[in-house]
């Protein structure tokens, strides 16, 4: 991991397109503005970690079910709806 | 895979059964997903013995394959608008359709869809990401209605 340390305003550049600048330094955080091009996703670390469990929780769940669950849910659509 | 008609129909051998798509049918993912970075190219397939759930089959190493559904057949009202950031990474603009698809995992006797990181894809381009946001009005593990 490279380190630096910022003061309010300063910034670092990541390869050419890419900027994270100190907004505010305060109680609740420090703010920071991150400049990249609409392709490069940017994210808070803690939710793409969350998503990334969830996706290899699917990508390695329980195949086995999976035709009887459908055919459950096929049979749910296919009943009239209450008035 | 080989270079011929793009309309030709695959059979592909998938951990839910034997599902078909279209040679054509790629969906490109620039960013693959959290997790699975490297895995760009998926398939989108489907079987009657697997209906309503369609299979994201990834063809990109480590070729993950996911069970998926349209979060909109779960819940009523199910909306996750996009921002301006995520249109262009997906070349949307206007009011055009797109195709939405969230994770299921499966466990025993239950199944729970991920309404939270739903897959969200442009179906002209063929090109889709998943959503990743800060807030969301749903959860990670939405409970199937399937007993």
């Amino acid at each position: 991991m490279l380190v630096f340390t910022r003061k309010l305003d300063e910034a670092i550049m990541i390869g050419d397109g890419i900027e994270i600048r100190v907004l505010r330094i305060g109680r609740d955080g420090v703010r920071l503005g991150v400049t990249a091009p609409a392709e490069i996703a940017v994210h808070r670390r803690e939710i793409y970690d969350m998503v990334s469990a969830a996706n290899a929780s699917a990508a390695s769940s329980d195949a086995q079910p999976v035709q009887k669950f459908a055919a459950r849910l096929r049979v749910r659509a296919a009943r009239p709806t209450p008035e | 895979m080989p270079d011929a008609d793009t309309n030709a129909a695959l059979e592909i051998d998938t951990r839910f059964g034997k599902c078909a798509a279209l040679a054509a049918d790629v969906v490109v993912l620039p960013e693959g997903m959290p997790g699975f970075e490297r895995c760009r190219r998926f398939v989108l397939a489907s079987s009657p013995d697997i209906a309503p759930f369609t299979c994201v089959h990834g063809l990109d190493e480590p070729r993950p394959s996911f069970l998926a559904i349209d979060p909109h057949l779960v819940v009523d009202g199910y909306a996750s608008p996009l921002d301006p950031v995520q249109r262009q990474r997906i070349d949307v603009s206007g009011d055009e359709p797109l195709l939405w698809l969230s994770l299921v995992h499966t466990d025993g006797d239950r199944a729970t869809v991920n309404l939270r990181a739903p897959l969200v894809i442009n179906p002209r381009r063929m090109l889709g990401l998943q959503v990743v946001a800060a807030q969301s009005a749903y959860p990670l593990d939405h409970p199937l209605p399937i007993d």
